[in-house]
C-alpha cells in the first residue's frame, strides 16, 4: 500500500512538477501568477485530442500539432491580454488571466461540449507487477517524460544563448532591455514555453483520467506547488510539485479523499506564515 | 489607478447637494419602491407588460442581485478603498452560511439574532484570515486567502455532512418579529433598505479618519506608516468590517436559497465578486452596486434574448440555445477582459466619464 501510493504519489507529482516549471518560467519572466494555468493544461489535452481524433493525425505529429497549439495560446495571451496591462496593478493582471480561463473554459465547452472525451494514444497502458507493488505503465511514461522535459529545459535555460537572455531578461528587464535583448520576444518566449509545459502535463492527465475542463482544478494545483517550492525558484517548483502530488496521493489514501484540497492548502498557508519566500526561492528584500 | 474615491471628491459631492438632487433623489426613491410592484404583478399602472419589456427579469433575481450588492460592496471596500486583495471572500459568505445553520438550523435563534451573529462570527474569521497580511504583501497576501478559502469550504463540507449530509444545510423561514419574510417582496424591502444602510455606512467609514488612513494605505504603506497610521490595526479593522458584511450577506443567501451546500461557495463563487468590482470599477462603491448588477442580471437577460433564437439551427442553435450558461460566461469574460484593458476604472468610471462629456461636469 504504502509503497503503490508512493510511486502514483511521485508519478502524479512529476505531472505536476512539469506544470508547476510552465508556471515559474512565467513568473519569474514576466512577474504575472497565471491563474489560466490550469486551464492551459485542459487545452493541451484538447489540442491533442483534436489532432488525434478530427485530424486522424499520426501520434507524434499529433504531439508536434499540440506543442505548436499550445506555444500559440500562450504568445497570444501573453501579446493580448498582458502586454497591454504592463505596469498595471497586480489585481488587473490577476483578474485578467481569470477571465482567460473562464473565456477559454466556454469556448471548449461550447465547441467540445460539456461532457469529457477519451483520448486515445498508442501509449502503452498496461501494468507491470514488482512484487505487489502494481506500476501502471502511463505512470511511468508520464514521471519519465515529465523529468525528461525538466531536464531539457534546465539544459536550455543553462546552456543556450537563449536561455541566458531569458534568464538575464527575468532578472531585470531594463538591465535587459539596455543590454540590447529583445525583451518582449524574450516574455512571449517564457509564456509560450509555460504554455507548453501545461499542455504537455494536460496531456498526460488526459490520459490518465477523461479529458475534460475539470482537469482545470487538476492544472490548478501547479499554483501551492510554485509557492511551496518557492515562486523564483525553478527547481523549487519541481520539488513543490513532488510534494504536492505526493501529498494529494497519501492525504487521499490515508485521511480522506476529500482532505487533500485542505492538506495542501493548509501546507500554503503554513508555507506562506513561516516562510512566504518558499522551501527553495530566495527571500526578497526590501518589502516593507 | 483607484483614486476615484479619493477624500476630497467625497467632501465636494456632499457640499454640493442641489434642490434638484433632492428631486433626482425622491425619483430614485419612488422607482425604487414601485419596481417590485411592477414585476410581481408584470405590468405598469394597470399597463400589462411582456416579459420581454421586463427583460426577463422577476423579483427573486432583483432579490439575489441585492445580495450580491452586499457582497460587492464589502470586497469593493476591501480591495479597492483598503488595497488589501482577496479571493476568498466566497469563505466569509460560507462563515455566514454556517453560522446561521448553527444559531438558526439549529439551535433555533430569532432571525435577527442570527444574523448578528453572523457579522460576529465573520469578523472574527475576517481577523483570522486576516492576520497573515500582517506577514506577507502582495501576491503571497492573495495566496493566504485562497488557502483560507479551502479551509473555510471544507470545514462547511465537514459540517454539513456531520448534521445534514448531501442534500445540504436547510434553513428555516426568516421572520423578523410577528414579520414572516415570506414573499419576494417581502424580501425586497427587506433587502433594499439594508443595501442601502451599508452603502452609505461604508461611505460614512471612508470619510472617517480611519477611512482615510485607509486609502492612505492603500496609496503609500510607508507614507501612511510615516503619518501616524497603524496599519496592522487598520488592515484587520477593514478585513473584519468587510468580512462581516460578506458574512451576514452569506446568511441570507443561504435563507433566500432555504439550502446550502459546501459546493455553492467554491472558487468561482469568490470570483464572481473580484469580477463585479472590476466590471463596476474599483473603489467605487457605487460602482460595486453596477457590478453586481450587471453580474445578475445580465444572464437573465441574454436567456431572455436568446430565446427569440429558440427555432434556429446549426451552429447558431448551437451557441445559443444549446449552450447558454458557456455563452454568458464567455460574455462575462469577455467583458471583464475588454473592461480591463481598455477602461480600468470600470463601469462607474465610463459613466462618470459619459457625465462629464454630456453635462460638461468635471468627473472625478
Amino acid at each position: 500500500m504504502f509503497a503503490q501510493v508512493l510511486f502514483s504519489g511521485l508519478a502524479l507529482g512529476s505531472i505536476y512538477g512539469l506544470v508547476a516549471l510552465g508556471f515559474a518560467v512565467v513568473f519569474k519572466a514576466t512577474d504575472v501568477f497565471n491563474f489560466a494555468q490550469g486551464m492551459f493544461a485542459v487545452c493541451g489535452a484538447y489540442f491533442a485530442v483534436t489532432a488525434i481524433s478530427a485530424l486522424d493525425l499520426p501520434f507524434g505529429l499529433a504531439i508536434l500539432f499540440m506543442i505548436a497549439a499550445c506555444a500559440t495560446l500562450g504568445v497570444l495571451a501573453h501579446i493580448f491580454l498582458i502586454q497591454p496591462l504592463a505596469g498595471r496593478s497586480m489585481l488587473a493582471i490577476i483578474m485578467v488571466t481569470i477571465a482567460l480561463s473562464i473565456v477559454l473554459r466556454a469556448g471548449i465547452e461550447i465547441f467540445y461540449g460539456p461532457q469529457g472525451r477519451v483520448l486515445t494514444t498508442p501509449l502503452p497502458s498496461g501494468v507491470i507487477r514488482i512484487g505487489d507493488l502494481r506500476i501502471s505503465q502511463l505512470h511511468l511514461i508520464a514521471a519519465l517524460t515529465s523529468w525528461a522535459c525538466m531536464a531539457i529545459f534546465g539544459a536550455f535555460f543553462r546552456f543556450t544563448s537563449v536561455g541566458l537572455l531569458m534568464r538575464a531578461t527575468a532578472d531585470g528587464h531594463e538591465a535587459a532591455l539596455v543590454s540590447g535583448v529583445n525583451v518582449n520576444a524574450m516574455n512571449r518566449l517564457a509564456w509560450a514555453i509555460g504554455a507548453v509545459l501545461a499542455g504537455i502535463g494536460g496531456l498526460f492527465l488526459g490520459q490518465l483520467q477523461i479529458v475534460s475542463p475539470e482537469l482545470e482544478a487538476i492544472g490548478l494545483l501547479a499554483l501551492p506547488a510554485v509557492v511551496i517550492g518557492g515562486m523564483q525558484s525553478i527547481p523549487g517548483a519541481i520539488i513543490g510539485g513532488l510534494l504536492v502530488g505526493l501529498i494529494a496521493q497519501f492525504a487521499g489514501s490515508y485521511i480522506s479523499p476529500k482532505s487533500t484540497d485542505i492538506v495542501i492548502y493548509g501546507l500554503l498557508l503554513l508555507i506562506l506564515m513561516v516562510r512566504p519566500w518558499g522551501l527553495l526561492g530566495q527571500r526578497e528584500l526590501g518589502r516593507v | 489607478m483607484s483614486d476615484t474615491l479619493a477624500p476630497a471628491t467625497v467632501a465636494a459631492a456632499r457640499a454640493k447637494t442641489s434642490p434638484g438632487k433632492w428631486i433626482v433623489r425622491a425619483i430614485v426613491l419612488a422607482v425604487l419602491i414601485y419596481a417590485p410592484f411592477v414585476l410581481t404583478s408584470r405590468s405598469i399602472f394597470g399597463i400589462p407588460l411582456s416579459n420581454m419589456q421586463l427583460l426577463n427579469l422577476g423579483l427573486t433575481q432583483i432579490n439575489l442581485m441585492l445580495i450580491a450588492m452586499l457582497g460587492a460592496l464589502s470586497l469593493n471596500f476591501l480591495t479597492g478603498s483598503a488595497g488589501l486583495i482577496s479571493i476568498g471572500h466566497a469563505a466569509f459568505y460560507a462563515t455566514g452560511a454556517m453560522t446561521a445553520a448553527i444559531f438558526g438550523t439549529q439551535l433555533g435563534w430569532p432571525f435577527p439574532l442570527v444574523l448578528v451573529c453572523a457579522a460576529i462570527a465573520g469578523a472574527l474569521a475576517g481577523i483570522l484570515a486576516g492576520l497573515p497580511s500582517l506577514r506577507v504583501r502582495g501576491l503571497y497576501f492573495v495566496l493566504s486567502t485562497l488557502a483560507v478559502h479551502y479551509v473555510v469550504v471544507f470545514l462547511f463540507q465537514e459540517y454539513q455532512f456531520a448534521f445534514f449530509g448531501v442534500v445540504g444545510v436547510p434553513f428555516a423561514q426568516p421572520s423578523i418579529g410577528p414579520i414572516a419574510i415570506d414573499s419576494p417582496i417581502r424580501w425586497y424591502f427587506f433587502l433594499l433598505p439594508l443595501v442601502a444602510l451599508v452603502y452609505f455606512g461604508l461611505r460614512n467609514v471612508l470619510a472617517t479618519r480611519e477611512g482615510r488612513a485607509l486609502m492612505a494605505m492603500r496609496d503609500h504603506e510607508l507614507a501612511a506608516t510615516a503619518m501616524g497610521a497603524d496599519v496592522r490595526i487598520l488592515r484587520l479593522k477593514a478585513f473584519a468590517l468587510s468580512s462581516a458584511i460578506a458574512a451576514v450577506a452569506g446568511a441570507l443567501y443561504a435563507h433566500l436559497l432555504t439550502n446550502a451546500t459546501s459546493e455553492v461557495f467554491g472558487i468561482n463563487f469568490a470570483i464572481q465578486f473580484i469580477a463585479m468590482i472590476i466590471i463596476g470599477g474599483l473603489g467605487s462603491l457605487s460602482g460595486s452596486l453596477l457590478g453586481a448588477a450587471v453580474w445578475l442580471l445580465l444572464p437573465t437577460i441574454i436567456t431572455g434574448l436568446t430565446s427569440f433564437a429558440a427555432d434556429s439551427t446549426g451552429i447558431v442553435r448551437t451557441v445559443l440555445v444549446d449552450h447558454r450558461p458557456q455563452l454568458v460566461q464567455m460574455i462575462f469574460g469577455l467583458i471583464v477582459i475588454v473592461l480591463l484593458i481598455f477602461a480600468p476604472g470600470g463601469m462607474a468610471d465610463l459613466i462618470a466619464k459619459l457625465r462629464a462629456a454630456l453635462f460638461g461636469r468635471r468627473h472625478g
